[in-house]
């Protein structure tokens, strides 16, 4: 634990994987985790967002490894090729993640499967390639899953997106027990609005009513990634040491109401 | 992109049976805010093409319609 001298959240000496770090919260969480002193193996499927978020760490020893998470039966052997020459990990960050707004009557389901796989399903593959020893460093290791405020409450045009965040809030309690004795703690932050460029999809299809009347739903506004990232950090951090299981809300107030 | 099957996606979309190039989008009865994302989700997904609200409101028939994810999706 901390002691005083050195900074609470302190990551010198971790090393951890970070997917979606090509862009928004993924990309504010790799930054602020190299500023924490940790090292990094930076995932995404945009290689010129990864080279760019590569180019903004703090520190030396980073790594770009591209990967495509819909190929969810690879996860192992590219994580574990990955490691053989990084080395091995303290935890990862599952920022990945697709956006999907759409009533229930334009949503098919090879579109939902899609936003399963890439949302849920990558989160458990990862999980499961993550405690191979190649790849866990066997000592302080801590899991973040990227969830969603949409699984935690209702909302129109959101079911296939609450399905997938809401499957990892329930991977992230079941594989917190589950890899307790691995002394691996596994948890989720669950944003509300953040200014991402997947916000930017998302919201596209809104008109400035609709715009002011989201906005007006979080008492401090929308987000920025660095929220996000902070309390990804923490949770990777000796200070969350006996945090394990929960979906931490970050979301500015917009489910308080 | 997939183009064919556009007028049964939007029909289904539209809550109706099938749709036709001349029909006016605005005057469906299930013309709405979630009717509108649909189609927004359905030009995304099926055409990669960003569709926003106001560019809806801008598209007056079903043809139209087409025409612009036709246009936008090559």
């Amino acid at each position: 634990m901390n002691d005083g001298g050195e900074h609470p959240l302190d990551l010198r000496g971790r090393s951890y994987l970070v997917t979606g770090a090509a862009s928004g919260i993924g990309r504010a969480t790799a930054v602020r985790l190299s500023r924490l002193g940790a090292r990094l193996i930076c995932s995404d499927l945009e290689v010129p967002g990864l080279e760019e978020t590569l180019g903004g760490l703090r520190g030396s020893g980073h790594i770009a490894r591209p990967f495509d998470l819909r190929n969810v039966d690879a996860v192992a052997s590219w994580l574990g090729e990955a490691c053989s020459s990084f080395g091995q990990l303290n935890g990862f960050v599952h920022a990945a993640g697709v956006p999907c707004v759409c009533p229930v009557k334009g949503l098919g389901l090879d579109r939902l499967r899609e936003v399963i796989l890439v949302n849920a399903e990558s989160g458990f593959a990862l999980a499961k390639a993550f405690v191979n020893p190649r790849t866990f460093a066997g000592s302080q290791g801590s899991i973040v899953f990227i969830s969603s405020v949409m699984s935690l409450v209702g909302s129109a045009a959101s079911a296939g997106y609450a399905m997938s965040k809401g499957a990892l809030n329930s991977l992230t309690r079941a594989l917190a027990l589950e890899y307790a004795n691995r002394k691996i703690r596994v948890n989720a932050v669950a944003p509300g609005f953040v200014k991402t460029p997947m916000f930017d999809k998302t919201s596209a299809g809104w008109d400035d009513e609709q715009r002011r009347r989201v906005e007006a739903l979080h008492a401090l506004g929308f987000g920025e990634p660095e929220d996000i990232a902070n309390a990804a950090a923490f949770l990777l951090a000796d200070e969350s040491r006996w945090i394990t299981g929960t979906v931490m809300v970050v979301d500015g107030g917009y489910s308080a109401q | 992109m997939e183009k064919t099957g556009f007028y049964e996606a939007l029909a289904e979309i539209l809550e109706v049976e099938k749709v036709g190039d001349a029909d006016v989008l605005r005057e469906f009865d299930a013309w709405d805010s979630l009717t509108k994302l649909s189609i927004i989700a359905l030009a995304d997904s099926d055409y990669r093409t960003v569709l926003t609200a106001k560019d809806l409101d801008g598209i007056a028939t079903v043809g139209d319609l087409k025409d612009r994810l036709e246009k936008n999706g090559q």
